[in-house]
């Protein structure tokens, strides 16, 4: 059984003027334990949507979203979200925004600092555990971000172009040490992003979608083995070949 | 290479010579530091001196007014010296600051209360939010004869019309802060297991902080209008109705002894809700 099962969801919205737009039109998709999924698509696709309808920020209008089989209700600490930015709480340091979801869930104060200290050693942020978020600048605020979305220790992690506020040196370090710590802790993890290069660094599948409406294109299985090589020849063919499916979409759209 | 010491080549610097300039750097740094601080606070005292210095003289060399009419800061301390001493001012800031406190302390748990209670609750919002605008274009001193009519010159009259005043700003700073916490951060929060409670507490509240406190600044300032008010509408002391005492009796000297004392309240209070505010809340800088 797969860790994920969306069952031919559709959703629609009611957009500022009134008229109602399908953000996602029979799209059934299965997401299987231990693997990194990327969705990419042009604006309007409904990769965000997607995501919310996983998190539980949404329910799907039709079909069915599961869990290990289990429907979806309401956001929980077993599928965590990492946000673009301005999701670590201003008030609490560093420490205490990772410790945050274990606060909520009544572990102990000892064991929950302990728990807080190995994830941002983890994601290198060790020397920033007792500063609050102005004082961080935005890469280290996506990593501490990171950590307080592992410390539930979640069955997915969710993120919605978490690296997309941050400069291209920062961004690529970023993507290194995800994908460091998907291998070291086996994470499941779906991943958005408009950035083909960032999707064929990370993917081990890539969900190409298409809008107007929402649907899904294709998914590709990267098979490259990692690290990729992003000067190389297969790594350009992939980034090609994504690129191409989704232009063919914006011709087509357009 | 270098342009300005053509005749000595640069060399490396070595560790202890590192160090050395680092001490020496993070010296000079703390030096200008404390320079600057003790510069701005050099620069505000020699404001007030100024301005006192000005007030002094204006009057005596005939600007403005006669000094029984605009007295200079001497003659008014001069007047208010054996108030002090006799402690008719102490009891008089004592009253003043009991029912200026009582009612902004009011004025606060009910704002905060009614801010979030309609921010967080649709029907309620919906209710009372028109009665919320419509009330708060109301200057509260305009309820200040009612008042009267109705309960007297009391106490506890006065602590209710200083507590309406304050009231207004702190229900609607409140309201707009937990009606505005970024969605962002309620995810957040929804995503990593917190409950209604939870949520409550540990985002909506500090999220909103920023506003509830604006809030009660502006209640602050509102409070001591209101006590003005309400002290000249009918007092047995205070520091407003030392004030009126002085008008009555053509004491011009006194009536500004209550105008610094006044001033002197408004900004202590307000420094010290400053301060306080950065003991408690470290990730917050209210501005100025």
């Amino acid at each position: 059984m797969s860790l994920i099962e969306i069952n031919e969801v559709s959703h629609l919205y009611v957009g500022t003027d009134g008229e109602p737009t399908w953000a996602l039109q029979n799209v059934s998709l299965s997401i299987d334990k231990g693997r990194f999924t990327c969705i990419v698509g042009p604006s309007g696709c409904g990769k965000t949507t997607l995501l919310q309808l996983v998190a539980g920020f949404l329910a799907p209008i039709h079909g069915s979203v599961t869990l290990n089989g289990e429907a979806i209700r309401k956001p929980g600490p077993d599928r965590s979200v990492v946000f673009q930015e301005y999701a670590l709480f201003a008030w609490f340091t560093a420490r205490q925004n990772v410790e945050f979801g274990l606060r909520v869930a009544g572990m102990s104060a000892a064991e929950r600092k302990k728990r807080a200290d190995d994830l941002l050693a983890m994601v290198g942020m060790s020397r920033a555990a007792d500063r609050y978020p102005h004082e961080l600048s935005g890469g280290m605020r996506q990593r501490v971000a990171v950590a307080r979305a592992l410390a539930t220790h979640p069955e997915v992690v969710l993120m919605d172009e978490p690296f997309a506020a941050v400069d291209a040196l920062t961004r690529a370090n970023l993507q290194e040490e995800l994908l460091r710590l998907s291998r070291e802790l086996s994470l499941s993890t779906i991943f958005i992003t408009h950035n083909i290069d960032e999707a064929v660094f990370l993917a081990d599948e890539i969900v190409v979608m298409s809008a107007h409406p929402g649907t899904i294109k294709t998914v590709v299985t990267i098979d490259l083995p990692h690290p990729r090589d992003r000067g190389s020849g297969e790594f350009a063919q992939w980034f090609t070949r994504i690129n191409h499916l989704l232009h063919d979409e914006q011709a087509v759209s357009a | 290479m270098s342009t300005t010491t053509p005749q000595t080549a640069h060399r490396k610097v070595s560790a202890e010579e590192a160090t050395e300039i680092e001490t020496a750097f993070v010296a000079r740094h703390r030096q200008k530091v404390k320079r600057d601080r003790q510069m701005a606070l050099g620069l505000n005292i020699l404001g007030v001196v100024i301005f006192f210095g000005l007030w002094e003289i204006a009057p005596n060399i005939g600007l403005l007014m006669s000094p029984v009419l605009f007295p200079p800061p001497s003659k008014v301390v001069e007047a208010a010296f054996p108030m002090i001493l006799s402690g008719e001012i102490p009891l008089n800031i004592a009253v003043s600051l009991g029912r200026a406190g009582a009612g902004f302390a009011i004025a606060a748990v009910l704002g905060i209360l009614a801010g979030v209670g309609m921010a967080r609750t649709t029907v309620l919002r919906e209710l009372l939010e028109p009665l919320l605008h419509a009330f708060r274009s109301l200057p509260v001193i305009a309820l200040v004869p009612i008042s009267v009519l109705w309960f007297g010159i009391g106490e506890s009259a006065k602590i209710a019309l200083v507590a309406t005043g304050a009231f207004f700003p702190i229900w609607i700073n409140s309201f707009i802060g937990v009606r505005d916490v970024h969605v962002v951060y309620l995810r957040s929060a929804s995503c990593l297991g917190a409950n209604r409670f939870q949520t409550l507490g540990m985002v909506i509240l500090p999220a909103s902080l920023p506003f509830i406190i604006a809030g009660l600044r502006q209640g602050i300032a509102i409070a001591l209008i209101v006590l003005v008010a309400a002290e000249l509408a009918g007092a047995r002391a205070g520091v407003a109705y030392m004030m009126s005492m002085g008008h009555q009796l053509f004491r011009v000297d006194i009536m500004f002894a209550g105008l610094i004392l006044l001033g002197a309240l408004g900004f202590l209070s307000d420094r010290l809700f400053v301060a306080v505010c950065r003991r408690l809340f470290p990730w917050y800088r209210p501005s100025a």
